[in-house]
């Protein structure tokens, strides 16, 4: 199965979210011994996105932490600030990738 | 966190006493299916893949009999709490090899409310380190139940 651009980047957010807590799993007794290859299957999996779209990620992530976030009921949760209703049916295919006017970042859509 | 803030976050639709789940692999599937299912979660794969990447880093299998998979996502929208138990235990690579009876699959958003997931965490590692809480766990067949044990009524 192919993987969508939109689904590759959130993967690897959601590896990017697991790093950043590598330190608080490990003080409540978690095993993080493969921590390296964690980071291995990080740069393959960036490996596999698009230069300028891995680059969009980055920048973002350095700017607003985030580079991705949920959009619920039609809310951004980065900004909270309403996204027409029209694109959330595109945005739902996770085909496009759609950016809030208001911070930037790329919008997933959770319902 | 306190045992009664803890229950909050269960669901009964995210209760299985008896997994059908024979191995690592087939148990995650199993409990994520159940957020799939009651809709917590719209994309089942993105968080299959977050969950493999999470064991990756370590077996969430941290040993007694016990696993708790978990991860944060961007395709969840709030921290949730499944519970799956099984009588023959499943190879799970946990860290003392043993196999694992109890399962608590907690899926958080990237960012919760209130920063509960580390401290939902460190609260079910507490009680799970208990072995009296554990044997009584194994025995639980009702989400009622099991919800007294959690608040340890
Ligand atoms: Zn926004």
């Amino acid at each position: 199965m192919v993987k969508k651009d939109l689904e590759l980047l959130v993967s690897l957010q959601d590896i990017d979210l697991m790093a950043e807590e590598v330190g608080e799993m490990e003080k409540l007794g978690f095993s993080v011994s493969g921590y390296s290859e964690l980071k291995k299957a990080r740069e393959e999996l960036a490996a596999s996105i698009s230069k300028p779209l891995l680059f969009r990620y980055e920048r973002l992530r350095a700017k607003l932490k985030r580079a991705i976030v949920p959009v619920k009921n039609d809310i951004c949760l980065g900004c909270f600030l309403r996204q027409p209703t029209s694109i959330g049916v595109k945005g739902r295919e996770d085909e496009e990738i759609f950016t809030c006017e208001n911070c930037g970042r790329m919008l997933y859509w959770l319902d | 966190m306190h045992r009664s803030e803890l229950a909050k976050y269960f669901k009964d639709n995210l209760f299985v006493a008896n997994l059908k789940a024979r191995s690592k692999e087939s148990a995650i599937a199993e409990l994520l299916d159940l957020f799939v299912t009651e809709k917590y979660i719209r994309n089942r794969d993105i968080v299959l893949e977050m969950l493999h990447q999470r064991e990756t880093l370590g077996s969430t299998g941290i040993g007694k009999g016990v696993a708790i998979p978990h991860g944060r996502t961007t395709a969840a929208s709030e921290v949730l709490i499944a519970f799956g138990k099984t009588e023959n235990g499943i190879d799970f690579d946990a860290i003392d090899d043993k196999p694992v009876h109890l399962f608590f699959m907690v899926i958080a958003p990237p960012n919760d409310e209130g920063n509960v997931y580390l401290p939902i965490l460190g609260s079910l590692v507490t009680i799970l380190n208990e072995k009296s809480n554990r044997d009584k766990l194994l025995k639980v067949t009702t989400f009622t139940d099991f919800m007294a044990l959690i608040k340890g009524e």
